[in-house]
């Protein structure tokens, strides 16, 4: 874990961005995003023939004179845009130089600033929940508790300070259900918002309803899918018997150079299937090796997605 | 069951190493990896899963589909043709003379001729025959025309060389027999395998006769013992007289030591200096006390062994004793008196079979008992010998058989008769001097007795007072001599048949071979001769006859087969030669390369298998 999740200039740059939300916010908080409720804001939204009780600051006095008929002026209310975090904090998220857990977390502190920067609620949630054989022992297991009880929903710039501590806190450990994850946080949403889903989605049960879930209860989902380098073109060869680092499962696979180029497409293939799929439901996709650099991810390929802007 | 090829079962060691390679565990190495998610699509991708899938390009596939092909190609044991031929017959001559024996070609020239025809055999096609026929003092077919290559490998295998000279002449008349009524279309071959070292073939004349001359040897470094005879020595009755003869046939000149050996007792050993194709005869003298075996040997190593040494029985002399029965015939007996060493017996008339005696001369005297050991008969009609006697008034003596013994240094051109007896020959005998009509000298053997007759009263012609007389006398002396008989008999060139004449049935006898391995026989009590072919080897034999032991000995003493140089060219007939061919095999199966091949194909695909996962 970096001393810092996020270098100063890095940040600087990300301050001038905002979580860009196709859908209008549905939050009941005041915040800067338009909604589809009324309210108290500079945004005209419409007029309203005067009903008795109203307050008389919203009547449109020139509108009376002209036609001697009282309306209601309506603003648009502001209201804050929630942005759910689903981060993979499974042992498989530990692989990769630099592990992809890191990069999934730097990742995770990026977007969970500029949403911060723009007076939006954050709530970070790792998967999967916190066994109890945490190998660490119970004082980080308290710690990390505390880590992930801080995430659970942040809002303000101030924030931003304990947010990243915390989210250095997190380790990753044990088997994750994608799927339940997803859906799991779909249902605990009071309201619909940005979803971002950080993880390889190595799973054998697939992502296919979590991510369902959330798109059916109305969260523009934006994922990122983080694999290692050494998960994109092997460097071992020879006659291996692998160990799944999640399950324990066997596999015995015969590998060489010459076989690469059949890996690589079958790396494709799936990385494919999972654009086709995200494409298909309105999903951002994107993909990323942990040995990437961040930058580029954070500042062109998630701005020409319109991610933020 | 048979096999045609029952090597091929070498092939099976291949299976341990099968077996090996199984055995060889791949020994995977463990490792951790996030998730085994993408790996399992990987080889659900690359493996097939379903029955069937899409043809992927594979070299591994490729290699063991040519593998495949060249094992069924080579299965099916394919040769070049170019056109379909009737089967072709080869006869393979091979030369088993002790000249082969000669070690300039490693191992010797024999091994080499037999590894050459061996290599013939593998070039035969399916459909060709060959014929092994097996040329030494006699000629042995080892193989009838078959296309079965294991049993001509056999018949191959199974031939030995032999210490005696070669017969070239039945064999080539065998092999021109054995080729004379194929279609010559066909193409069939004589192959001669030999160094060329035989004796004339003059009498050979057949231009036709498709012979190949597979020429085996190099060089000729050779001395020989060509002549080898013992005698009683004429000045000096008590010492025996060794006549040998050594030649070399060398092409520069060489020294060696010539020993004379007694019964394996050394007697003499002579330096000998002899020039390139020179000859030198050589005579020993040597004090005899007692019947023995004399071996002249050189000492020097050459390139044939066989004829550095001879061996010879010398039976010390025995006095000739000849019992005359004659009415008084002083010239007659004089000429016998004059013969040395014979002990003269008189008689007028002969009562008893005379066993006493070595032979008896009836000088025109019918006995009254028939003597039953050999017979001088002058002017006796003994009606068991022949049949149609009749008188002939003098007759001109117009032919006699000087190539006989009996009639050495003779002539009859000065001879008159004033009258004969004549008779018509038997089967026993042969005629050695004739008149127009009829013989009037036969001699012969009937059953075991040697009889000369003479037709004509001697004092009734002029041949007493000729030169010829004494002569003829002393040559009978010694042919109906016994012992003489016997010595002459008791040296036998290698691969002749040795015979003894058996004086009483015998059903059985025993032999002992030079190296000490014996033999016995099995022997027909009515033969009044005992026949011995099995003489391939030179040396001392001994055959066991009841109580009595009789030695003989078997010699190469063949120049002809001493002479190992071999020869470029075969003299065939007047007009014919045959030069040695540079050919060596015809045509040979692919099989093999196209086995080599997949061989290679295998290994090919072995490591590609490995690097594929490394």
């Amino acid at each position: 874990m970096p001393d810092a999740l996020l270098t100063p200039e890095l940040l600087r740059r990300l301050e001038q961005f905002q979580l860009l939300a196709a859908r209008r916010a549905k939050s009941s908080a005041k915040g800067e995003r338009r909604s589809r409720a009324r309210g108290q804001s500079v945004e005209f939204a419409d007029y309203r023939t005067y009903v008795h009780g109203d307050d008389f600051r919203y009547i449109d006095w020139n509108l009376y004179g002209r036609l001697e008929k009282l309306f209601l002026k309506l603003y648009e209310e502001e209201r804050e845009l929630p942005v759910r975090i689903f981060l993979d904090a499974s042992e498989s998220m530990t692989f990769g130089e630099p592990r992809k857990f890191d990069f999934a977390r730097q990742v995770a502190a990026a977007i969970g600033y500029v949403a911060l920067s723009g007076f939006d609620r954050v709530s970070v949630i790792p998967f999967p929940d916190l066994g109890t054989d945490a190998p660490a022992g119970p004082a980080t297991r308290i710690a990390e508790l505390a880590a992930r009880g801080g995430l659970r929903s942040v809002r303000g710039k101030k924030s931003a300070i304990p947010f990243f501590q915390n989210l250095g806190t997190l380790t990753a450990g044990g088997t994750a259900n994608l799927n339940e994850a997803l859906r799991r946080g779909a249902l605990e949403a009071r309201q619909a918002g940005v979803a971002v889903v950080l993880s390889d989605f190595l799973d054998p049960a697939g992502y296919e309803s979590g991510l369902t879930a959330l798109v059916g209860r109305g969260f523009q989902v934006d994922l990122v899918q983080i694999l290692a380098p050494d998960e994109l073109s092997p460097a071992t060869f020879g006659d291996l018997r692998l160990v799944d680092s999640e399950t324990g499962a066997l596999q015995e696979v015969t590998f060489g150079r010459l076989r690469m180029k059949a890996y690589r497409q079958t790396v494709q293939n799936f990385m494919q299937r999972l654009r086709e799929y995200c494409k298909a439901r309105g999903m951002n996709f994107f993909t990323a090796s942990s040995n990437t650099d961040l930058q580029d991810l954070l500042l062109k390929q998630l701005r020409q997605a319109e991610v933020w802007g | 069951m048979h096999f045609l090829a029952p090597l091929a079962f070498a092939f099976a060691a291949a299976i341990p190493v099968v077996v090996v390679f199984y055995l060889l565990k791949r020994k995977r190495v463990v490792k951790l990896v996030s998730s085994t998610l993408l790996w399992q699509k990987f080889l659900a991708e690359t493996q097939a899963s379903a029955p069937f899938q899409k043809l992927r390009k594979n070299w591994l596939l490729i290699l063991q589909i040519i593998l495949l092909t060249l094992a069924v190609l080579a299965l099916s044991r394919p040769y070049f043709s170019t056109k379909a031929k009737p089967a072709q017959r080869r006869v393979v001559i091979l030369d088993a003379s002790a000249s082969m024996q000669a070690t300039d070609e490693a191992p010797s020239r024999f091994e080499k001729a037999r590894a050459e025809a061996l290599k013939w055999v593998d070039s035969l096609k399916d459909t060709d025959e060959m014929v092994v026929v097996l040329a030494g003092p006699t000629t042995e077919v080892k193989q009838s025309a078959t296309s079965e290559k294991a049993a001509l490998r056999r018949a191959l295998q199974g031939c030995t060389c032999s210490d005696g000279p070669t017969r070239l002449l039945p064999a080539l008349r065998m092999a021109e027999s054995l080729v004379r009524d194929l279609d010559p279309r066909t193409g069939p071959e004589v192959h001669l395998f030999s160094d060329g070292a035989v004796p004339e073939l003059n009498e050979f004349e057949n231009k036709a006769l498709p012979l190949v001359y597979h020429r085996v040897g190099k060089t000729s470094n050779n001395l020989g013992i060509t002549a080898l005879d013992v005698r009683a020595n004429p000045e000096d009755a008590r010492e025996r007289a060794i006549y040998a003869s050594v030649a070399n046939f060398s092409p520069d000149s060489q020294q060696t030591d010539l020993e004379l050996l007694l019964d394996e007792r050394l007697l003499e050993t002579r330096p000998l200096t002899i020039p390139a194709g020179e000859t030198s005869p050589q005579a020993f003298r040597a004090k005899q006390s007692h019947d023995g075996v004399v071996t002249v040997r050189l000492t020097t190593r050459d390139d044939l062994a066989v004829d550095n040494q001879a061996s010879i029985v010398s039976l010390l002399p025995k006095p000739v004793k000849v019992l005359l029965v004659s009415r008084g015939n002083r010239l007659l007996e004089k000429a016998l008196r004059s013969v040395a060493n014979v002990e003269l017996a008189g008689a007028t008339d002969l009562t008893d079979p005379a066993a006493g005696f070595d032979f008896v001369v009836l000088d025109d005297v019918t006995p009254s008992v028939w003597p039953k050991g050999n017979v001088l008969a002058i002017h006796v009609v003994n009606t068991n010998w022949f049949e149609g006697v009749r008188r002939e008034e003098a007759p001109p003596i117009v032919d006699w058989k000087s190539s006989h013994p009996l009639l050495r240094y003779t002539g009859f051109d000065n001879v008159q008769v004033v009258q004969t007896l004549t008779a018509r020959t038997p089967s026993w005998a042969v005629a050695l001097v004739e008149t127009p009509a009829a013989p009037i000298i036969l001699a012969g053997e009937l059953g075991r007795q040697r009889i000369i007759w003479i037709g004509f009263d001697i004092l009734e012609s002029n041949w007493p007072l000729r030169v010829s007389f004494p002569i003829f006398i002393a040559n009978a002396v010694e042919w109906l001599d016994p012992a003489n008989a016997r010595s002459g008999q008791l040296l036998v060139k290698a691969g002749d048949p040795f015979r003894l004449p058996l004086s009483e049935p015998a059903s059985s006898a025993q032999v002992t071979f030079p190296g000490g391995t014996t033999k016995s026989l099995t022997l027909d009590p009515s033969a009044n001769e005992l026949v011995f072919g099995d003489t391939y080897k030179s040396g001392v034999y001994r055959l066991r006859l009841g109580t009595n032991e009789t030695v003989f000995c078997v010699n190469l003493l063949d120049a002809a087969e001493s002479n190992i140089k071999p020869r470029d060219e075969l003299q065939l007939g007047k007009y014919t030669k045959v030069s040695a061919t540079t050919t060596k095999r015809a045509n040979m199966e692919v099989w093999r390369t196209i086995a080599t091949l997949g061989l290679l194909v295998l290994l090919a695909e072995w490591w590609y298998y490995h690097r594929r996962t490394v």
